[in-house]
């Protein structure tokens, strides 16, 4: 019972991680909030859905986060550099509303219901350890999960332009003082976080399902951790997609009434005890 | 020395100027307020039909709902996203109030407009000092738990679950009877005044030194408590206030339909509201409602073809990027615009 | 009128004051303090005006102890502050600003304020308009609304050139001088302090190294060796 709560959350916050580590970069750089990460998580699922059928799974992986990159490229050249001057919250709402084209758009092409997407025949199956039968499928999705996490952090730590963005991240004003190009490294930041949110969208068709409500669960799920992280901290997030999972999966197990209350709940819990959240991130105003 | 005297003769003459001119523009303001406010009242019912009324008296109240956001919004900074679970709330305690506490029309409004209060204090106590983000957030979170709080099981016997609950009372509130209030061309008066009253109310706090407290703590929060400013007490106020709003513009809309639903508690509404004050524009009190009137029309246009949601998010970008000041900011700078042009031709 | 008790504040590892002791009695006397980058001059008026809560230590303020109190009570309690990276309402006019502030606290002469920074000029204009120079006044005068008991300036002459910055100083001077009142000033232009601070304090690393009138400061060895040396 436990081990099996533990994989499933676990399956759960590696979709979770990749999608809010790339909105914590980007508030990181832009001190925006995009709320259009979920269209663009949707995005990658569909083209995923799309893609996976003409080529297959493992091209959809590919080939639907490249993409999705080039949307993110597009988003910050066409949206966050143009309205960079303006009040934030602006642009996050425009962001929204961007949000919402996208995903009407979506569903324009590709109808109002769900999609099904099967796991490759490698992936199919399940494995038992341990006394537990688990499918092989959501121990790739941690595995994935776990090592861009890893990647992202090596990245973050170790390269120079990982520097730079932390650098730009905790002090924007020094940072330009020492002549980091902040449009540069936003161009690929946005175009990192795009590729993740369709790394996961693709990730999440054989696990969830591609439907039309995907984008707003999605995006609210992911609000809810990065406030709860701190906003723009990455290890914050991180921390609190471990416990968005947790407490969604065990809720859905001892009290499927309320289950659908219980990140709220967290939300509010973690927000009264520490006011900006569990990680150190930045104010945003 | 000599600058001092200087200017303080320059700040009483223009005292002095300010007043006469001022005075009778102000003489003439308020009358042509008073003819549009009448002209509004009574004119709809003889000029328009029926379903034309339905809508205005929707897109009104709409309007009164996006007045709230807008209010929280330029005055405070601060982004809510659960304005409808109070609009919707109140209409669930206004029937349960009559319903399981056998309490009269009026008692009903009464306490549950106490019980909004309570609430808005409360929660506004504890979300007040996070970020404006967190506080998006937060009142999003505290708006998803009243609608799933009104599905739960146990609280089927108030709620009736998804199915809604019909309200109606029998007698008379404020001289009218539940079929006054569900008449169209009846309600339409009682709505305006409302939303005149209500706008009016918030126009006065805006030029009030709250407005003025408020919009500096928005500007710079750190900066006012340096100045010996309570910055917590004027927001939480401001927030009670929205609430407030929201919660009467609730109650209008339970006495008009006689049916609430988990869809008046929606983030649905609460983003229509949003988007209504963004089109009106959120610097003014009538942007808003005028908003919400257009937002209830165009819906009607388009709805039927499921475009409601695409224009919503169209709606959104246009406005902030193009028309930040919405439909009355952008008419006022043209109306500035002409003026300036036709002075020049005449100079 | 200010006793600073063993005081420390520490950001995480980083010790950014450790057990410093203040006095700051003389009224109508100009403190300064002056010290190296990162000798955590900024971080003490932080400290004392209660934008940061100190790690340990005690702050008195006119006999009572106020380490804990918030920063409004301290404001209307007539200690004031400015700030070096200009903090002002960049939206409203100076007078609105001005005038803002003086209606909380009382005080119905700004135009004595609005004559000793010279912003008579300016009253109407924007905040965010004016120049940076004018910014800087606006942020002491929005200090000096309420006639301060206990006026904190936090390098008021950053992004100035050092004759406004002089300027500045004795027109700073003159007011503590006329209103009998205290006054620290954390100044990186150690020549405006010399020629108009009556106490000189200096700090480095965190810690309190020096007290006394300019003359023995400029004399001090160990001063001469950590900080003034090495500026000369």
């Amino acid at each position: 019972m436990i081990p099996l709560l533990i994989a499933n959350s676990l399956a759960l916050a590696s979709l979770l991680i990749m999608m809010s580590s790339g909105l914590a970069l980007i508030y990181g750089l832009r001190d925006v909030i995009n709320f259009g990460h979920g269209a663009l998580y949707m995005l990658g699922a569909y083209l995923g859905y799309s893609i996976a059928h003409v080529a297959g799974f493992w091209v959809a992986l590919v080939a639907s986060p490249i993409l999705l990159a080039l949307v993110g490229a597009a988003l910050e050249n066409l949206v966050l550099r143009p309205l960079q001057r303006r009040s934030h919250i602006e642009v996050a709402l425009v962001t929204l509303g961007l949000g919402i084209i996208l995903g009407q758009v979506l569903i324009f092409f590709y109808g109002g219901e769900a999609r099904t997407v099967d796991a490759p025949l490698s992936l199919a199956g399940s494995v038992t350890a341990f006394g537990l039968t688990y499918p092989i499928y959501r121990l790739f999705l941690i595995g994935v999960g776990l090592s861009s996490c890893a990647l992202l952090a090596i990245w973050l730590n170790f390269s120079t332009s990982g520097l730079h963005v932390r650098a730009v991240s905790q002090e924007p004003s020094v940072a330009r003082m020492m002549g980091i190009d902040a449009d540069r490294l936003s161009l690929l930041v946005t175009s990192l976080s795009a590729a993740l949110a369709g790394v996961a969208g693709v990730l999440a068709g054989p696990y969830l399902s591609v439907d039309p409500g995907m984008d707003v669960t999605m995006i609210v799920s992911c609000l809810i951790i990065v406030v709860i992280g701190g906003t723009g901290s990455i290890p914050g997030a991180i921390v609190a997609a471990l416990l968005y999972g947790f407490v969604q999966v065990a809720g859905s197990v001892f009290l499927p009434d309320l289950a659908a209350l219980a990140p709220y709940a967290l939300l509010m819990a973690v927000l009264l005890v520490a006011p900006r959240g569990i990680g150190r991130g930045r104010v945003l105003d | 020395m000599n600058g001092q005297a200087a200017t303080r003769v320059a700040y009483r003459r223009g005292a002095a100027l300010v007043p006469s001119a001022r005075g009778s523009r102000r003489i003439l303001a308020g009358a042509a307020a008073l003819l549009l406010f009448t002209i509004g009242a009574f004119a709809p019912q003889y000029l328009a039909n029926d379903f034309l009324l339905r809508l205005a008296d929707g897109g009104l109240l709409l309007g009164i709902l996006a007045l709230s956001i807008a209010f929280l919004m330029s005055q405070a900074g601060l982004v809510s996203l659960g304005a409808a679970s109070v609009y919707g709330g109140v209409g669930y305690l206004f029937a349960i109030a009559m319903s399981q506490w056998y309490l009269s029309p009026l008692a009903a409004i009464v306490a549950s407009m106490v019980v909004v209060t309570v609430y808005a204090a409360i929660l506004g106590a504890l979300i007040i000092r996070t970020t404006p983000l967190a506080f998006m957030m937060l009142t999003l979170a505290a708006g998803e738990m009243i609608s799933h709080a009104v599905l739960l099981e146990g609280l089927r016997d108030y709620t009736s679950g998804a199915d809604g609950l019909v309200v109606s009372f029998g007698g008379t509130l404020f001289g009218l009877e539940a079929g006054d209030f569900a008449n169209s061309a009846r309600f339409w008066p009682i709505v305006w005044t409302a939303a005149w009253a209500i706008g009016s109310a918030v126009w006065a706090v805006r030029r009030s030194r709250l407005g003025a407290v408020l919009r500096a703590t928005r500007q710079n929060e750190e900066r006012m408590r340096f100045s010996g400013f309570d910055t917590y007490g004027p927001r939480l106020a401001a927030f009670v206030l929205a609430n407030v709003i929201a919660g009467a513009c609730g109650l209008l809309h339970v006495l008009n339909s006689g049916f609430v639903s988990p869809e008046s508690l929606g983030l649905g509404l609460s983003t229509n509201a949003l988007v209504s004050a963004l089109i009106g524009g959120t610097a003014t009190s009538a942007g808003p409602l005028l908003g919400g009137v257009i937002f209830a029309f165009a819906q009607d246009q388009f709805g039927a073809h499921g475009l409601t949601q695409l224009l919503t998010g169209l709606a959104i970008v246009v406005f902030i990027v193009l028309f930040p000041s919405g439909v009355v900011g952008a008419w006022r700078d043209f109306a500035q615009w002409i003026w300036r042009n036709r002075n020049r031709e005449a100079g | 009128m200010l006793e600073i008790d063993k005081l420390s504040v520490s950001y995480g590892t980083v010790h950014a004051l450790q057990e410093v002791d203040l006095e700051i009695a003389g009224e109508g006397v100009l403190h300064g303090v002056i010290g190296p980058n990162g000798a955590g001059k900024s971080t003490l008026l932080d400290a004392v005006s209660g934008r940061r809560r100190p790690t340990a230590g005690a702050i008195r303020y006119r006999g009572q102890d106020i380490t804990r109190r918030s920063v409004a009570w301290r404001r209307r309690r007539g200690m004031a502050r400015s700030f070096q990276r200009t903090n002002i309402f960049q939206d409203l006019t100076v007078r609105e600003q001005l005038s803002l502030v003086a209606w909380r606290l009382g005080d119905d002469r700004i135009s004595d304020v609005i004559e000793v920074m010279d912003l008579g000029d300016y009253l109407e204009e924007r905040a965010g308009r004016i120049a940076y120079g004018v910014q800087r006044r606006v942020d002491v005068a929005l200090a000096l609304i309420g006639r301060p008991q206990l006026l904190l300036l936090d390098e008021p002459g950053a992004g100035l050139s050092a004759e406004e910055t002089l300027r500045l100083f004795q027109h700073v001077r003159d007011l503590v001088g006329e209103r009998r009142i205290a006054a620290v000033v954390v100044e990186h232009d150690v020549d405006a302090v010399f020629a108009c601070c009556g106490v000189v304090t200096v700090l480095d690393l965190g810690r309190h190294l020096a007290t006394g009138v300019p003359a023995e400061i400029r004399a001090d060895q160990r001063v001469i060796t950590a900080y003034l040396g090495s500026a000369a």
